[in-house]
């Protein structure tokens, strides 16, 4: 397992990236799994910079991955608002282009990405927990 | 993320290496407002070379497609395959761009 804790800013989202990349490394994980976890992580950690915050102050929001039972793990603790992403509605991905909406597909994406998704909230801390098979 | 450009004729041609997301998608929002910042101009952006892409990066691309219609300009897809293609076809958003195969196709579809 490895561990990371970054502060609330976006430039702080490039430790992860190159932290997940090595790990994908020492783990001989397919660049196609490890893609599909860089977008899920991207759309996550947007999510909890740009929204779980009221205040101006930073934040420690932590990440850690491990591999078991052929399954890539993802953990991510944050001490922001309660938001649980599994209870948000699919965006409409079916209108044409100047009715279409520019966001709203990143939670989308992590469901549709990942094999399992998982919530918990626990004291004043949101747990997210994505998961993605190694070996399909 | 790193952005080639080249001009053929009328055509700016716009090659993205690596990955799309919310760190990068700032610079390629730059690059495609410049891009389209005239009226009735031609871009192509090749995506071949790119390893993945975010939300992040579809609504920097959406925009650009939404710009261009509003400007009589042309803005053209090429090289999108693989873990990319794939997640096109997510966001249900293969429909949404002008999208070709290669880039001498991306080329004459600017044109």
């Amino acid at each position: 397992m490895v561990e990371i804790a970054i502060v609330n800013r976006g430039s702080e989202f490039a430790r992860v990236v190159a932290l997940l990349d090595q790990f994908g490394k020492d783990h001989h994980l397919a660049p196609e799994i490890i893609a599909d976890m860089h977008v899920a992580l991207d759309e996550v950690l947007t999510n909890i910079t740009k929204y779980a915050y009221t205040d101006n102050a930073e934040h420690e929001i932590h990440i850690r991955f491990r591999v078991l039972d052929n399954v890539l793990e993802a953990v991510i603790e944050d001490d922001g608002m309660p938001f649980n992403p599994l209870t948000i509605p699919p965006p409409d991905i079916s209108s044409p282009l100047r009715d279409r909406s520019v966001g709203g597909v990143g939670i989308y994406f992590v469901a549709r990405l990942m094999d399992d998704v998982a919530y918990e909230r626990r004291g004043d801390t949101n747990y997210l927990i994505l998961s993605k098979k190694t070996n399909d | 993320m790193d952005l080639r450009e080249e001009k053929i004729g009328e055509v700016s041609v716009v090659g993205v290496t690596g990955r799309i997301d919310s760190s990068t998608a700032p610079a390629l929002e730059k690059r495609l407002t410049e891009n389209l910042g005239a009226a009735q101009v031609r871009v192509v952006l090749d995506l071949s070379r790119l390893e993945y892409i975010s939300s992040a990066g579809f609504r920097i691309l959406l925009l650009a497609a939404k710009r261009a219609d509003e400007t009589g300009s042309r803005f053209v897809l090429c090289g999108v395959g693989g873990k990319v293609r794939q997640l096109f076809d997510l966001g249900g958003f293969l429909d949404l761009f002008t999208i070709v195969g290669a880039r001498e196709d991306g080329i004459a579809a600017a044109q």
